[in-house]
């Protein structure tokens, strides 16, 4: 989920559709990337579970839950994660050394 | 209506006390927090994060000090158990939502201290985003924001 919002035209992509449902064609025109290239960065935001689809008529349309509350909480989940790590490390590391003192 | 959002779970295993343990968290944040890359400091140009402030009251706020003499809020101490739980009312932003909340609680185990966070609220920011208020963007500002600025 976070390698999805790594890159910078998917980002861009997540930006477009964040405030309705979109195309590809449309989304296609406002990035600089082939529109099978955005076929494949919306495959990927997809997967991610950022962004989905739906058909309307001959039409495919995508879209993002607007609250960016699934891509907040993925993103806390390694926030958190980072910050215990460290923690941790600096938790055993000060015990350590009054160990050797 | 959307499901009920679980909030986010960790736990991790120290090898100290649970007095040193909870000490280095609250009073020590500052010599282990990743302050380069979650803190707020990018907020302010050329800023760099001076100390951490973690008060033992409740009521008041947990502030991040700058180089440039702006201090800046993660949110508010709401119960300090020394040395077993905190509670926070995390904001670490200037948006006009609601915080969300964060405890933490520190248990005896073993030789050591497990520490287990829990990151639960976010029913409030959901249900801004629901009613759609105007104003209300913070997961993908904030996610893209950072993102952008890591890249």
């Amino acid at each position: 989920m976070l390698d999805a919002l790594g890159d910078p035209t998917r980002r861009r992509i997540l930006e477009l559709v964040r405030d309705g449902a979109r195309p590809v064609g449309e989304i296609a025109r406002h990035v600089p990337v082939s529109r099978p290239a955005v076929s494949q960065h919306l495959r990927v935001l997809k997967e991610a579970g950022l962004v989905h689809d739906r058909q309307e008529g001959t039409r495919r349309l995508y879209a993002v839950d607007a609250s960016g509350l699934t891509a907040l909480r993925a993103y806390l989940e390694t926030f958190w994660d980072t910050a215990l790590a460290a923690f941790k490390e600096a938790a055993e590391a000060e015990e350590t050394r009054e160990e050797t003192t | 209506m959307t499901d009920p959002i679980e909030p986010i779970s960790k736990s991790v295993f120290v090898r100290c006390d649970v007095e040193r343990a909870f000490d280095l968290y609250t009073q020590g944040t500052d010599t282990w927090w990743p302050l380069e890359t979650h803190t707020r400091h990018e907020e302010v140009e050329g800023a760099k994060v001076e100390r951490v402030e973690f008060p033992t009251e409740p009521g008041m706020p947990i502030l991040e000090h700058l180089s440039t003499g702006d201090a800046l809020t993660w949110g508010e101490l709401l119960v300090h158990d020394r040395p077993n739980r905190i509670v926070l009312a995390w904001k670490p932003n200037s948006n006009p939502n609601p915080p969300t909340e964060v405890e933490i609680t520190f248990t005896p185990e073993g030789e050591g201290t497990r520490v287990d966070l829990e990151h639960r609220g976010w029913e409030r920011l959901g249900a801004l985003a629901e009613e759609g208020r105007a104003g209300y963007d913070e997961g993908w500002d904030f996610v893209l924001g950072r993102f952008a600025n890591a890249a």
